[in-house]
């Protein structure tokens, strides 16, 4: 019996020691941190964890090279699972570590809490894509170009694609994606672009994360007479989108165009014929490009152990953001110096990067006091004999952002 | 510390009294004033645990009357805590109401509403009924999903709770909120579970046909259930919204709802000191994974983030699972175990 009590107590002193944070925010001398709360598990991880592992490995390559003027950038990666409870309670257990220089988050939710309780600080919170952020500029620095801004990119595409193929009339346009903030997202200034161009958008068609089955909103799609599609959400669901329609024969009619967040090199050779002709829109490299680059090749053998091939092009995405944040560090210790490291100079050197090189796996950054674009190019790919080729070069994004009413 | 041999109730009022001795109202005094008194003394941190901790103690209080004390499953507490949160927010920020008065609109809104998530329980019990309360989530969230007034996926910004020009706008000053209502509602539905209703509630889980041939109209109890259940998650949902300062769909997800009943079955069906067994349990662990996780990538640097993290996934789940097989009654029966061994103390039986 006496056993017995002495093991239960055992386990409620341990939790309650765990619970009260013996283990506080790391802090070292001469070391900042990078808060990653990101998804390595949920509906979203497909994306967040090769950029994670991006970030990762180029700050373990800068640390390892004697770090930025002896400063080295603990990474601490958490896993929120695309839940905001936890989220948040991980944003709170480092909100007051000062060691934490940036972070970033994967979860729209999430960002959308935050933004209220970082209202009075200057924090850099790296975040997926939302336009809002470029519409009211404060903490949250999109990793790339605009949702909308994307999208924009994409009419253009479009209508230069259109008249290659000597249609008349207006194009339609539709979106089928996940219904939730981010599925809207890319409408909000994307559409109101699109009616500029003379490019029709029709309703969208919007369907759970994690649906299994796309037939209905596809044939009424087909029905509705659309000739593009802009697929959204996180692969595989472009994967699943594509073996539908091939399925319908849709593919033959209709354009199908991912958005960024679509499938990756490896999805492709999963499911080959069924992704084959889709058109990608990406701002960092995907395929052989991606794969072949030096770095990302030199950084991706030497940390993950494993061959280019295997690689996730969202692992470019994370190298590229980790490499903005270097740059920014960098900037900040030359203005003020290494021990007056502090989430505000962060913040101030982070809209001085503008035009920083990410060695090519993204555009040059767009970074800026009135920008919170990552960048503001482009390359369109096409899903061909199973691969992801290049169709375009770089292509400027245009700014849709600002055609909404926010 | 518990009531020892030779003291006898003598009158009504001593019998049903939730306090019975001078010890025990002293260790409430102090254990209620060591509470008020920790954002004094705790970190940021463990104050916002603390808040989210109790807000959930709320949430799972409301479930434990309809499912732990009338035995009707329902997944939906997420989903009514949601509906709880966007009525306060819509009565705050559009209405012009004050939080003081939001708050407790807010519950009833939400117990109205939860008759529609009721309703299904005069027809249907157990499994059917789950799935039920799981469709009764879905349609919820779309409606909060596609409504003008909801924000549709955008969700609604919400102010802080004010006295004056006071804003309770900081965890520190949320929990002098949050803690006080957690504590009313702890009392209330200690005192719920002990009256005429509470043994009513009782009575149809334990035979609903038994229940009706005794008399008991079954289903105006088990409608007053949900009632009361999702006022308790409504006040919640508020209390979430207000603190938070957002209300935004993707905080109420389903898998929510499942966590609360996972709560429940932790901690012990049908018992009040249950639900805060089966919160902190899990929330602990919450938070253990949480924090340990980034350790696990540093203490064990080939094992990578992500894997540690999902090492520290499997742990939660491992804990679980033994403290199921283990203490399939809860750790409520742990605690009634307990006491009952104080209060025999010397002896063995």
């Amino acid at each position: 019996m006496r056993t017995r009590w002495i093991r239960w107590a055992v386990v409620v002193i341990s939790a309650a020691f765990l619970s009260w944070g013996l283990f506080p925010g790391v802090s070292w001398a001469k070391e900042v941190a990078f808060l990653d709360l990101s998804d390595f598990t949920g509906p979203v991880a497909g994306l967040a964890l090769p950029s994670s592992f991006g970030i990762e490995d180029y700050l373990k390559d800068v640390n390892a090279k004697g770090g930025i003027d002896g400063v080295k950038i603990k990474y601490i990666g958490v896993d929120t699972r695309y839940d905001v409870a936890r989220a948040l309670s991980a944003y709170k257990s480092y909100a007051r570590d000062p060691s934490v220089v940036a972070m970033e988050i994967v979860s729209t939710p999430v960002g959308k809490m935050l933004q209220n309780l970082l209202r009075s600080a200057k924090f850099v919170c790296l975040v997926p894509g939302d336009g809002e952020f470029q519409a009211h500029i404060g903490n949250f620095w999109p990793w790339g170009p605009t949702y909308q801004d994307a999208f924009a990119a994409t009419i253009d595409w479009v209508l230069a694609d259109w008249k290659k193929k000597g249609q008349s009339g207006k194009p339609k346009i539709a979106v089928l994606s996940w219904d939730n903030a981010y599925g809207r997202e890319m409408l909000r200034g994307g559409k109101e672009y699109a009616e500029k161009q003379g490019v029709e958008v029709l309703p969208s068609e919007l369907f759970p994360p994690g649906s299994l089955n796309h037939d209905v909103y596809l044939t009424r799609l087909e029905k509705a007479g659309v000739n593009y599609i802009y697929v959204g959400g996180v692969d595989p669901t472009q994967t699943n989108v594509m073996r539908d329609a091939s399925r319908l024969g849709l593919p033959k009619k209709i354009q199908f165009i991912s958005d960024y967040w679509g499938p990756s090199a490896l999805g492709i050779s999963l499911h080959p014929e069924a992704l084959e002709g889709m058109v990608v829109i990406s701002y960092f490299l995907r395929g052989d490009e991606a794969q072949n680059h030096p770095l990302l090749k030199r950084l991706w053998t030497t940390y993950r152990n494993q061959p280019a091939d295997k690689m996730n092009e969202g692992y470019g995405m994370g190298v590229g953001a980790a490499i903005t944040l270097v740059g920014a560090i960098k900037d900040a210790i030359k203005r003020v110096g290494a021990d007056k490291l502090t989430r505000e100079e962060i913040y101030n050197s982070y809209q001085k990067v503008t035009g920083l090189s990410r060695e090519g796996i993204l555009g040059p950054c767009a970074y800026s006091p009135t920008s919170r674009r990552g960048s503001d190019v482009v390359k369109f790919y096409k899903v061909t004999g199973g691969k992801i080729v290049p169709i375009t070069d770089w292509v400027k994004t245009p700014d849709a952002v600002s055609l909404h009413k926010w | 510390m518990w009531r020892p041999c030779g003291i006898f109730d003598e009158t009504y009022r001593q019998d049903m009294a939730i306090v019975r001795t001078p010890l025990r109202w002293g260790v409430l005094t102090v254990s209620v004033g060591v509470l008020l008194a920790a954002p004094l003394f705790c970190s940021y941190y463990i104050v916002s645990v603390l808040n989210t901790l109790a807000i959930t103690v709320i949430a799972v209080l409301g479930l434990q009357i309809v499912t732990g004390y009338c035995g009707q499953v329902s997944f939906g507490q997420a989903a009514f805590m949601a509906v709880g949160a966007y009525s306060s927010a819509i009565l705050t920020e559009k209405l012009g109401l004050s939080f003081w008065i939001a708050m407790p609109v807010a519950g009833v809104i939400t117990g109205m509403y939860g008759l529609l998530g009721g309703a299904p329980s005069m027809r249907i019990k157990g499994f059917y009924l789950a799935v039920a309360t799981i469709a009764i989530h879905f349609v919820t969230m779309w409606l909060v999903q596609h409504l003008e007034i909801t924000g549709k996926s955008v969700g609604l910004p919400v102010s802080p709770p004010q006295i004056g020009p006071f804003a309770f706008d900081s965890d520190e000053r949320m929990f002098y909120i949050i803690i006080p209502v957690m504590l009313a509602m702890t009392y209330g539905a200690r005192n719920i579970v002990r009256t005429r209703v509470g043994r009513a509630f009782v009575a149809v889980r334990d035979n609903d046909l038994a229940a009706q041939v005794m008399g008991i109209n079954i289903y105006y109890y088990k409608l007053l259930a949900f009632f009361i259940s999702c006022f308790y998650a409504g006040v919640a949902g508020s209390l979430w919204a207000h603190y938070h300062g957002v209300c935004h769909p993707e905080q109420f997800q389903l898998l929510r709802g499942l966590w609360y009943i996972g709560m429940l079955i932790v901690g012990g069906l049908g018992s009040i000191p249950g639900v805060f067994f089966g919160v902190i349990l899990i929330r602990a662990l919450d938070e253990s994974v949480l924090m340990l996780s980034p350790y696990f990538a540093q203490w064990f640097p080939w094992l990578g983030t992500a894997p540690a993290a999902g090492l520290g996934l499997s742990a939660f789940g491992l804990v679980l699972a033994l403290f199921l097989i283990k203490e399939p009654r809860g750790l409520a029966h742990r605690w009634e175990i307990m006491k009952a061994s104080i209060r025999l103390y010397p002896f063995a039986y």
